[in-house]
């Protein structure tokens, strides 16, 4: 499983939603899967996943799965 | 009951978030995010407030030791306003041990996020350190869902049902159902960093 495809699994064990709803625009508070306290097992999840710990200015803004690809980046995680 | 000074002299800071006593010079900010339409069908007085009615409240306010009120600073930026009333008759809001939290985050983009609950925290958190506090006892429209969820992940238990519902919280509760969200609210502020776990 390339990062990618964690990353999608991620959204889809956290937010308890369909592989083809975790697209770039899905967005943080436009569905009810993805609210503050989903966001908080989200962040739990992607740090599991990618043996990172995000700093809270990400956690906070991370309101994309877009987003959420390119704060990874930061953390060295290939999206390649 | 009435003091010949300002009451709230307490700035907090914590969780990101810096809060300030209310002071003239935030009316207008006040003002505009109360009266917005999606804050004002939530409050239980859900009238306009006119700018003379902003003015005779922050007056009244001010010297009134029931009740402190604070705007809240993220990112350097005011975004919202906190406060706690008491419950207790003839008792200021530093003595109380019951009180009244209130919150409304005016800035559209951090409404409904994980920032919101960081005033909450950094205002019990004083309160219950610095204050007789003993419970917090929120009075919620049944019908604010999110507020309702808000109040439920800080631990607020729900006593009394209707229209309008009574929500209670001691600080065990509060402690308990906060350690994960005061964990990400209160990480360093070290952007574009790598930081690996291990």
């Amino acid at each position: 499983m390339n990062n990618q495809d964690k990353l999608r699994q991620a959204f889809v064990t956290a937010l308890g939603v369909k592989p083809e709803t975790v697209t770039d625009e899905l967005q943080y508070n436009t569905i009810a899967e993805w609210d503050s306290t989903a966001h908080m097992v989200l962040i739990a999840e992607l740090e599991n996943v990618f043996d990172v710990m995000l700093d809270t200015d990400d956690i906070i803004d991370m309101s994309s799965v877009k987003h959420a690809r390119l704060i990874l980046q930061k953390y060295d995680i290939d999206f390649a | 009951m009435r003091s010949d000074t300002p009451v709230n002299q307490w700035e907090v800071s914590a969780f990101q978030v810096s809060l300030t006593p209310i002071a003239e010079a935030h009316q207008a900010q006040i003002r505009a995010w109360r009266n917005q339409p999606e804050i004002r069908q939530q409050m239980l007085a859900s009238e306009e407030i006119s700018e003379e009615q902003q003015q005779a409240w922050f007056k009244k306010t001010k010297y009134d030791p029931k009740q402190l009120h604070w705007v809240v600073h993220f990112r350097g930026r005011p975004i919202g306003v906190t406060n706690v009333k008491s419950l207790e008759m003839g008792k200021a809001a530093s003595q109380a041990t019951v009180l009244e939290p209130g919150l409304y985050i005016g800035e559209q983009a951090y409404q409904n996020n994980i920032i919101a609950f960081a005033p909450t925290l950094a205002m019990y958190d004083f309160c219950f350190e610095h204050f007789n506090v003993q419970q917090f006892r929120a009075i919620v429209k049944s019908s604010n869902t999110p507020a309702m969820h808000y109040n439920e992940k800080l631990g607020y238990q729900r006593v009394e049902e209707g229209e309008l519902c009574v929500l209670e919280l001691n600080v065990e509760d509060y402690r308990q159902h906060t350690k994960t969200i005061r964990q990400f609210l209160s990480r360093e502020r070290k952007a574009n960093t790598v930081k690996r776990k291990t």
